[in-house]
């Protein structure tokens, strides 16, 4: 093979991203079997497009996709309007949008786009941040997280939330800020608490007491938690976890991924799961200490605290160490919508790091 | 900004740190634990069901409640030995061990969840098995809930029934605790609330030993019962319609002519619902199947008919309005009828002679109602009969036939045979009742509802009315017509007379495709003043409109002259 083809590449950043995937193709193929043998199917097809499409962004130029972010932006706010008004309703939420026979999910490109929005604004302002620029960076996260919230989707409105943290923390706020900041949060929580749904504040209580909701959402962790901590050691064997194969686990191809591996593989195959993250997320962090832009840094530092805090929730959740607020598993849970876009941020800052070498 | 980046990575590692720790302490120090709860789990889900909402009569007398049976299960995992279990089961549940058996297989998935044997098993045998469990490892004695109508048979095609839900219907049902066992309103007014009868089921979740028996109540949701419904029925007037009818098939709708409220509807011949509660029995796929008598099918509402004479009542009415006649105007009957080439008979061959109207009304002469038909231009008489709310649904929210009315172009006998209510008629009973209460209202044109009240919500379908705007004086002379069809020795309706209260009528007797065979109508108010009920009341192949559905009428208006009228619920 021609040796120039991988010039550039980062290979340890593509190595942690495909490894996960592979890890997660694996458990598909297990939860699937009792559900619907055709989701693995689907769910691989959707792994090698978005490892395709995460390929081709990383050979384009990262600046053109800053440039057109605020396009790009403005055409995620439209889809979650559209959503709204005639998205179906699956699952008691609107969050799909049918595009030529697919369905998409609107917010996973609102993800996208406000991160490249927010890391082109901040890329300009100087540091560190004044109260101003904090608080227009607010705007452009809080319109897209409200959106997605009222769809309702608390877990995708968090994690833009949760971008926009991290990259405000790394275009240089004071630490004064920070601090006002998070109890500014802390103020705001009883207010937020009000505007939840019913079944959005069980699901945050449960997590507190499993008992207030046995039969929903309380019941779903006591099951995930029985079959995280019955896989001990070496787990029970890949399509021999009873919690999964007798369907005691609910939602185990999407939300719930981890609790097969960690049924099916153990505690040993949770840690290389929990390395391949942090294996990742080491990369991440390199490419924008590296980047000589600064707005491929913070870039990175974007998609990095939208995979960290995305995947820290999900993992927390199936262990029953934080509420059920429902965000899938970054290249691991099943779903085209999400796949596809974490690859494509994956591509745009592996695009970051090929152009720093040139 | 550098510095910024690394500790953010570091804040990452941190939060994969603290999972990590976590994850130890789930599978490696715990783990053990969750190991045995897993293998053993167990944890099982004990569905407490919602009882559903009881439908009472306007009285308060129960219609549909929910008893509480028993269902018998097997839990595959405890079973030490299967065969021994049947064998002392199939006596107990008088079903033979080969049978239980059969289900046993047909119906087991994984193996702890339990597999139903039989259900419906009254509460001495489920107290009988509840002794012996001790020594019959796996057998586990639900309670379950069964739909029971205490009055059997009556007004079965309005209450519905309940059966199980079909595939399709799942992925509906299931945001609301629908499970595939549950059943679901299927027809009337189970199915037309059943959102509302349903309420929502609970649960438990408990920890159970390798014996089935609870050691720990892990958490509980309890059930919302179903609504309360009060139908606008009467119970007693509804069975008394229906007894009379006997094995005659027909309908019959009696309601309030002021708002519209149905106090009885009638449809025979009429079925269990609680036959349904069990599926796939001998009886159910009879009453599914029975094309000839289909006893499911609510004649009063579902079942167009040709009138017959009834329709008199719009014709008199259209000749009246359009001044063509005034009730004394005199027309000669001399038993037939010449129109072109053909020749109609009246009923009575040797002619009634000279007739004014109250006269025809009270012979239902054919006749003069012919004539007036040719005299009435045919869009007025149709007109006319739209007017009463022919041809058009009632607004009846179970499901109801438009019944039909001619639209082409109809030659001159045919004008004549309209206005005796025979040809291109269909009507329903129900859509007849409405037209009796505009007569007897002169003029309100209500919209039929039966639903009183829904848990504490009011329901008064009574706004919905609209109003046949015809002239005071075509009612009167029609109403006067209509007291001599019952109160006059020769009336036609004769048979409804009852010293006990005064009716109003109009005999119908019409001709069906079956030579020979008649659809037999009655149709009416009473007392004659200050009606309380409007009624129509249909015979299937009946034969006259003056035996049973006159008759049956008197018994409807003689309850209502027994009764205190009370107000709605």
């Amino acid at each position: 093979m021609d040796a120039k083809i991988w010039r550039g590449w980062d290979g340890q950043l593509l190595a942690a991203a495909f490894g996960l995937v592979a890890a997660s193709g694996l458990a598909m193929a297990s939860a699937a079997s009792s559900i619907n043998p055709e989701l693995a199917v689907r769910h691989w097809g959707w792994s090698v497009v978005g490892l395709l499409a995460g390929l081709a962004v990383s050979r384009s130029n990262y600046l053109r996709w800053i440039d057109a972010a605020a396009a790009l932006y403005v055409v995620s706010l439209i889809a979650l309007l559209l959503v709204h008004v005639i998205g179906p309703t699956r699952l008691g939420a609107t969050r799909w949008l049918s595009v030529f026979g697919f369905s998409v999910q609107p917010s996973e490109l609102a993800k996208l786009s406000t991160a490249l929005l927010l890391a082109r604004y901040l890329s300009d302002q100087p540091s560190p941040l004044s109260w101003r620029t904090i608080g227009v960076s607010w705007l452009l996260a809080a319109l897209p997280a409200g959106l997605i919230f009222t769809q309702p989707d608390l877990g995708s409105a968090s994690i833009v939330i949760a971008m926009w943290f991290g990259l405000v923390l790394v275009a240089g706020a004071s630490r004064r800020t920070l601090t006002a900041l998070l109890v500014g949060c802390a103020a705001l929580a009883p207010v937020a608490w009000q505007g939840l749904k019913a079944y959005q504040r069980d699901r945050l209580l449960v997590f507190l007491d499993p008992q207030i909701d046995p039969l929903g959402a309380g019941y779903t962790i006591i099951q995930s938690v029985i079959a995280i901590g019955s896989g001990q050691l070496w787990g029970r064997g890949w399509f021999a976890g009873t919690q999964n194969q007798l369907s005691f686990l609910p939602e185990r191809h999407s939300d719930f991924i981890f609790s097969v591996i960690g049924e099916e593989w153990g505690l040993l195959g949770c840690l290389a799961v929990l390395a391949l993250f942090g294996w990742l997320f080491a990369r991440l962090a390199r490419i924008g200490l590296e980047a000589t832009e600064r707005c491929g840094r913070l870039l990175a530092a974007g998609v990095l605290s939208w995979m960290g805090y995305q995947a820290f929730v999900n993992m927390g959740m199936v262990m029953g160490v934080l509420p059920v607020v429902g965000v899938p598993l970054p290249l691991v849970s099943y779903g085209g919508s999400s796949m596809i876009t974490l690859w494509l941020a994956l591509g745009l800052v592996h695009n970051v790091h090929r152009r720093h070498l040139h | 900004m550098a510095a910024r980046l690394i500790r953010l990575q570091f804040i990452m590692a941190c939060l994969l740190g603290v999972l990590a720790l976590r994850l130890v302490h789930l599978q490696v120090i715990r783990g053990g634990h969750y190991r045995s709860l897993a293998e053993r789990n167990r944890l099982r889900v004990v569905p407490q069901p919602a009882p559903r909402g009881l439908i009472l009569d306007r009285r308060g007398r129960v219609l549909a409640s929910t008893q509480t049976l028993f269902r018998v299960a097997l839990i595959p995992q405890e079973l030490d030995d299967l065969a021994g279990l049947l064998a002392r089961l199939g006596p107990i549940l008088r079903r033979s061990p080969e049978t239980l058996h059969r289900t046993f297989l047909k119906e087991r998935t994984y193996a702890f969840v339990p597999v139903t044997v039989a259900s419906h098993v009254p509460k001495e045998i489920a107290l009988q098995l509840e002794e012996e469990r001790w020594r019959l490892p796996g057998l586990l004695v639900q309670a379950e809930a069964a739909r029971h109508y205490p009055l059997g048979s009556t007004a079965a095609q309005l209450l519905g029934y309940l059966s199980q839900p079909t595939e399709e219907e799942l992925p509906r049902l299931k945001p609301y605790g629908v499970q595939p066992k549950h059943l679901v309103g299927r027809a009337g007014l189970e199915r037309f609330l059943d959102a509302d009868l349903r309420g929502r089921p609970g649960g438990m979740v408990v920890e159970v030993n390798h014996r089935g028996r609870q050691i720990r109540l892990i958490g509980q949701r309890p059930s919302q019962p179903g609504e309360r419904v009060t139908l606008t029925l009467d119970a007693a007037l509804q069975s008394l319609i229906e007894q009379s009818f006997a094995a005659q098939p027909g309908a019959a709708v009696v309601l309030n002519p002021w708002t519209g409220a149905v106090l009885a509807m009638a449809s025979t011949p009429t079925f269990s619902p609680e036959a349904f509660a069990v599926q796939d029995t001998p009886q159910v796929q009879a009453l599914l199947t029975d094309e000839v008598n289909r006893p499911l099918v609510n004649r009063a509402t579902l079942a167009a008919y040709q009138p017959g004479s009834i329709a008199k009542l719009a014709t008199a009415a259209a000749a009246l309005n359009y001044h063509v006649i005034t009730p004394s105007t005199a027309i000669p009957c001399g038993g037939e009828l010449t129109i072109g080439d053909r020749v109609f008979h009246c009923w009575n061959r040797d002619g009634h002679g000279p007739l004014n109207l109250s006269e025809a009304l009270l012979h239902s002469c054919n006749v003069y109602f012919m004539t007036l038909g040719r005299w009435v231009r045919k869009d007025r008489l149709v007109a006319a009969l739209a007017q009463a709310g022919w041809g058009r649904k009632t607004g009846w929210a179970l499901g109801e036939q438009a019944g039909h009315l001619p639209s082409r172009r109809l030659t001159e006998g045919e004008m004549a045979l309209l206005a005796i209510g025979q040809g291109e008629l269909l009507a329903t009973p129900l859509q007849v009742a409405v037209t009796a209460a505009a007569f007897a209202t002169q003029g309100s044109l209500v919209q039929p509802w039966v639903v009183g009240s829904v848990g504490s919500r009011t329901l008064d379908g009574s706004t919905a009315t609209r109003r046949v705007h015809w002239p005071a004086e075509t009612f009167e002379a029609v109403r006067a017509g209509m007291i001599e069809v019952v109160r006059h020795p020769e009336g036609t309706g004769r048979r409804a007379f009852t010293p006990a209260i005064s009716i109003a009528g109009k005999t119908g007797t019409a001709q069906t495709h079956i030579p020979d065979k008649t659809h037999a109508w009655f149709i009416g108010f009473c007392p004659v003043d200050h009606p309380r009920l409007a009624f129509a009341v249909m015979a299937e192949y009946g034969g006259s409109g003056g035996d049973l559905p006159a008759e049956i009428a008197r018994a409807a208006c003689e309850y209502a002259a027994a009764t205190t009228p009370n107000p709605e619920p």
